[in-house]
């Protein structure tokens, strides 16, 4: 079954978006600072949403690799897209000096923070399913 | 309706009685369901034909387009597809695992996680089988289908 597909995929966008959004809004008022570069950095969040939701629909059709080698290959194709964008952004402006670090960051964790949510519901829906089973199996 | 469980010591087969004036729609419903259980196929073990109850299989299998039934103790060549197979009998506890492996649900001891995110199926018999992730979640909504029903 298809996680992400052509009806769900802009509202999925929409709930990246939002929450990487609010992340910011809320680190940034955490430490007082004041982005110079809002306008862009919110159209570079929306490119990033979508880029991320793309990967991740890839993931359906990755299924007989094993687990740990898609989420790095996933990891490391929107890293490499992401830079490259970068790279290409930078030779028709200027970038922020810590340009390459932002990004690294800002797609760092939430990979990790989505690897360790699926790690959890994995083991907790094998755990709620081993219940149901020994509830079946004394029934017997 | 009243279900009434009596232990025999030293019986042969296990067996249900129904003793009933009217069949009504509770009973119908029942014995629907029971003669999905009680169920048989046929196939060919060693060259013999056999027939098997479908609540003896523990998984049904496709390997170079032959489908085999294994029970506890025969891998038995049956002439249905996987496909038909779900189609008839998934209500009964068959599920699609992966894409040449259907399981009896009822024949699972319990699923473990590995490493590499996949499902591994120990079946009472002692064999393992690895789920595909891309059936994980229509596995678990029939089993959790199967325990609504089971609590009805």
């Amino acid at each position: 079954m298809k996680l992400i597909n052509k009806r769900n995929f802009i509202s999925i966008v929409c709930i990246f978006f939002t929450l990487i959004t609010c992340g910011k809004l809320l680190y940034e008022r955490a430490l007082n600072f004041t982005d110079r570069y809002y306008t862009d950095n919110i159209f570079t969040i929306l490119g990033f949403s979508v880029l991320i939701t793309l990967i991740l629909s890839l993931h359906f059709y990755l299924q007989k690799f094993p687990f740990w080698l898609v989420i790095i290959a996933q990891y490391a194709l929107t890293v490499g897209i992401v830079f490259l964008a970068i790279f290409i952004h930078g030779r028709f402006s200027t970038n922020a000096p810590t340009a390459y670090w932002d990004m690294f960051v800002s797609i760092t964790i939430p990979f990790l923070i989505g690897a360790l949510v699926y790690y959890i519901c994995f083991f907790v829906q094998i755990k709620r399913a081993n219940k149901v089973l020994e509830k079946l199996n004394s029934e017997e | 309706m009243k279900l009434i469980k009596t232990r025999e010591e030293n019986l042969e087969e296990n067996y249900l009685e129904l003793h009933y004036d009217k069949i009504d729609e509770e009973t119908n419903a029942v014995l629907d369901r029971l003669r999905d259980t009680l169920r048989y196929i046929e196939g060919t073990y060693e060259d013999k034909k056999v027939t098997i109850a479908l609540t003896d299989i523990f998984y049904i299998e496709t390997v170079d387009r032959k489908t085999f039934a294994y029970t506890k103790d025969m891998s038995v060549e049956i002439k249905e597809a996987l496909k038909d197979i779900l189609e008839e009998y998934s209500k009964i506890g068959f599920v699609r695992i992966s894409k040449s492996v259907i399981v009896n649900i009822f024949k699972i001891k319990k699923l473990q996680g590995d490493i590499n995110m996949r499902v591994i199926i120990f079946l009472k018999n002692d064999e393992k089988l690895i789920m595909n992730r891309s059936y994980k979640n229509d596995f678990y909504k029939r089993l959790n289908d199967l325990k609504g029903r089971s609590a009805k």
